[in-house]
């Protein structure tokens, strides 16, 4: 089966948060399998980094016949580089966040402003429908609190797609032998927008709660320390039931969390 | 030990000018009521101004609003844009969506509401037109917003693309001079000095200021006339039923003091609130195992949790934890939940429902009555 309009993938090398052992990330993964379902083999999956990059093999395993790497060095903009060669493609797919490094889940974004087209994030289900000489992506997307919203985009548009998305992923390992990589030449490494430099910390420590500073009289000090902040609420004893029902209203109502 | 002289702990006393206690001699008792008094004098004293200095560079923070008010996240946006304020630096707080709560409490020296940017609705291209140009307008050096999924981290990633300046997202720790994210998802913290645009996480900021702001409202702009590129086919309407107890936004639950589970489930209905339970409600058969709320349950994050006939073991509070609102319905006014819920009832669990309902009706029928006559 292949599309009328052209498709991609990008996926991230993904490591597990606790062991760092490499796998594919779930939001990358769910967003191939969206992929193939909407153009499945005419999709390109693509990998910003290096070839021997060992994640990709889960990728392979989930579906990925042939994953394009684009050469990115560390310090190279994997943005410009991804720009350069996805200028083409009508519906660009991507994880919401990497598992690796900080985790802005910038990346979309920029690439959309590189691209100079629409971005969706949180996308849970993609439809792609034909509207006369164009398509029209059919986006459902998570909120949180349950809710659901429905967006209507054309293409060429930018969908990051939330790792809740319902579709089921199957690894095979034959899938993942009979893959291929294939290495997209580069003529231009661009140095890229600015980003934060972080500097990791040697160990793992609690984090430290920003409050505002308080200048006290040594007696508001004292006072505070004694006196024990009440717990609890309001207790309502007493009325009829029709009451105290009244009083639950009153409280809802008053902090708004009901709509009558 | 009789006829010892004892001094009595709780004398009358007057809290002195310099803050020191005088007994009030003649009088016995009455201490509590006194302490009480003045400790209720402290609080409702007003805060001092953050800064009595015109401000010269700006702080912006930028939140959605729900129903009129912002959430514990977006409040603490606001909050870090104040305490990381010098004196000389002004906070405004721009707050997208009708809101009826005052935030100069959180520090704003000023407020931009723009009621017509609904968070239920998606224009994120005018929204990001309407920040921008309170950005053009104060130039500020920082801007603060809470990374969540209901808007702003869409908002703010968009804000980040477009100005092209170094930026920080989910960030786990703040302060004047750095802000650390999580690297890799894991314990380990990265840092960096404080970038322009900052998207916090929730949970980092303390919202509780000795300060207040200045407060004063500003005229939202003109709204821009932005032909979307998106076509927002609007919210899903979702049956509360329906929805994972670990999304749902109201919920009432039930434990053993609850007979009549049809009741229950016509409350719910009523209220519009999913459904869950406690392990004894659960173990009685009354619920299914997925319903279960608790240690060995789920964990849920409901800006309301209604309580019916549960008592509170430590195991279910642990699941309630991250819940704004607790409503508690039950026999007995020691039970542990009393000490969590905001609001407790002391009732009988079967007629409050019954009560509740009825009433719940008739007040629908009255907003619906008084929106058909409008």
């Amino acid at each position: 089966m292949s599309a009328p309009f052209s498709i991609a993938v990008l996926v991230s090398a993904g490591r597990h948060p606790v062991s760092g052992v490499p796998r594919a990330c779930r939001g990358d993964a769910v967003a191939m399998a969206i992929g193939h379902s909407l153009a499945g083999s005419a999709l390109r999956v693509l990998h910003a980094g290096t070839e021997d990059e060992p994640s990709l093999k889960d990728y392979m395993a989930y579906g990925a016949k042939n994953i394009e790497v684009v050469p990115v060095r560390e310090g190279d903009d994997a943005i410009a580089a991804l720009a350069s060669v996805l200028r083409g493609v009508d519906v660009i797919l991507t994880g919401c966040k990497a598992e690796q490094g900080a985790g802005s889940g910038l990346l979309p974004y920029l690439l959309a402003e590189a691209l100079s087209r629409p971005v969706i994030a949180n996308a849970l289900e993609v439809k792609i429908e034909r509207k006369d000489s164009s398509f029209d992506a059919r986006i459902r997307q998570f909120l949180p609190k349950g809710q659901r919203r429905q967006i209507a985009c054309a293409t060429p548009l930018v969908i990051a797609v939330h790792p809740f998305a319902p579709v089921s992923l199957k690894y095979a390992y034959a899938r993942q032998i009979s893959g291929q990589i294939e290495v997209i030449p580069l003529t231009n490494p661009t140095c890229g927008a600015p980003q934060p430099d972080w500097v990791l910390e040697k160990a793992a420590r609690t984090r430290v709660r920003l409050k505002a500073q308080e200048k006290k009289s040594g007696h508001a000090r004292l006072l505070s320390a004694i006196v024990s902040e009440v717990k609890g609420g309001v207790v309502a004893f007493e009325g009829t039931t029709v009451d105290k029902a009244q009083v639950v209203l009153n409280y809802l109502r008053e902090h708004r969390l009901v709509d009558f | 030990m009789t006829g010892m002289k004892r001094v009595d702990p709780r004398r009358a006393y007057r809290m002195g000018s310099t803050g020191l206690r005088r007994i009030v001699l003649g009088e016995s008792g009455a201490g509590d009521a006194a302490l009480r008094f003045t400790s209720n004098q402290t609080d409702s004293r007003a805060k001092p101004l953050r800064s009595s200095v015109a401000a010269t560079r700006w702080h912006i923070a930028v939140a959605h609003a729900y129903r009129g008010r912002l959430d514990d996240h977006a409040r603490e946006a606001i909050a870090a844009a104040a305490i990381l304020a010098g004196p000389e630096v002004g906070v405004l707080a721009v707050i997208l969506g009708a809101y009826h709560e005052n935030a100069a409490e959180l520090g704003a020296d000023k407020i931009a509401i723009i009621e017509d940017l609904e968070a239920s609705r998606y224009e994120p291209q005018r929204e990001e037109a309407v920040v921008q140009s309170f950005v053009e307008h104060y130039a500020p050096e920082h801007i603060f917003m809470p990374d969540n999924l209901s808007g702003d981290g869409d908002l703010g990633r968009r804000l980040i693309a477009k100005q092209k300046g170094v930026a920080a997202t989910h960030v786990a720790e703040i302060d004047a001079a750095h802000v650390a994210t999580a690297w890799s998802s894991g314990p380990v913290l990265a840092s960096t000095p404080l970038p322009g645009i900052v998207l916090i996480d929730a949970g980092i900021v303390d919202t509780n200021l000795p300060f207040v702001g200045a407060g004063e409202t500003v005229t939202p702009p003109q709204l821009p006339e932005i032909a979307e590129r998106f076509r927002d086919l609007g919210l899903e309407p979702s049956a509360a039923e329906a929805i994972a107890l670990e999304e749902a936004d109201f919920i009432v639950s039930a434990g053993n003091g609850v007979s009549e589970v049809a009741t229950l489930e016509q409350l719910a209905r009523s209220l519009g609130a999913a459904v869950g339970a406690s392990r004894v409600a659960v173990d009685e058969g009354k619920f299914p195992r997925s319903k279960q709320i608790g240690a060995s349950g789920k964990t849920v994050s409901a800006t309301t949790y209604f309580a019916i006939g549960i008592s509170g073991a430590v195991q279910h509070l642990q699941g309630i934890k991250a819940c704004r609102h607790v409503i508690a319905i039950n026999r007995d006014a020691g039970a542990p939940i009393v000490k969590r819920a905001d609001l407790t009832i002391i009732a009988d669990a079967e007629e409050l429902m019954q009560a509740l309902i009825t009433r719940v009706a008739q007040a629908r029928e009255q907003t619906d009555a008084t929106e058909a006559n409008r």
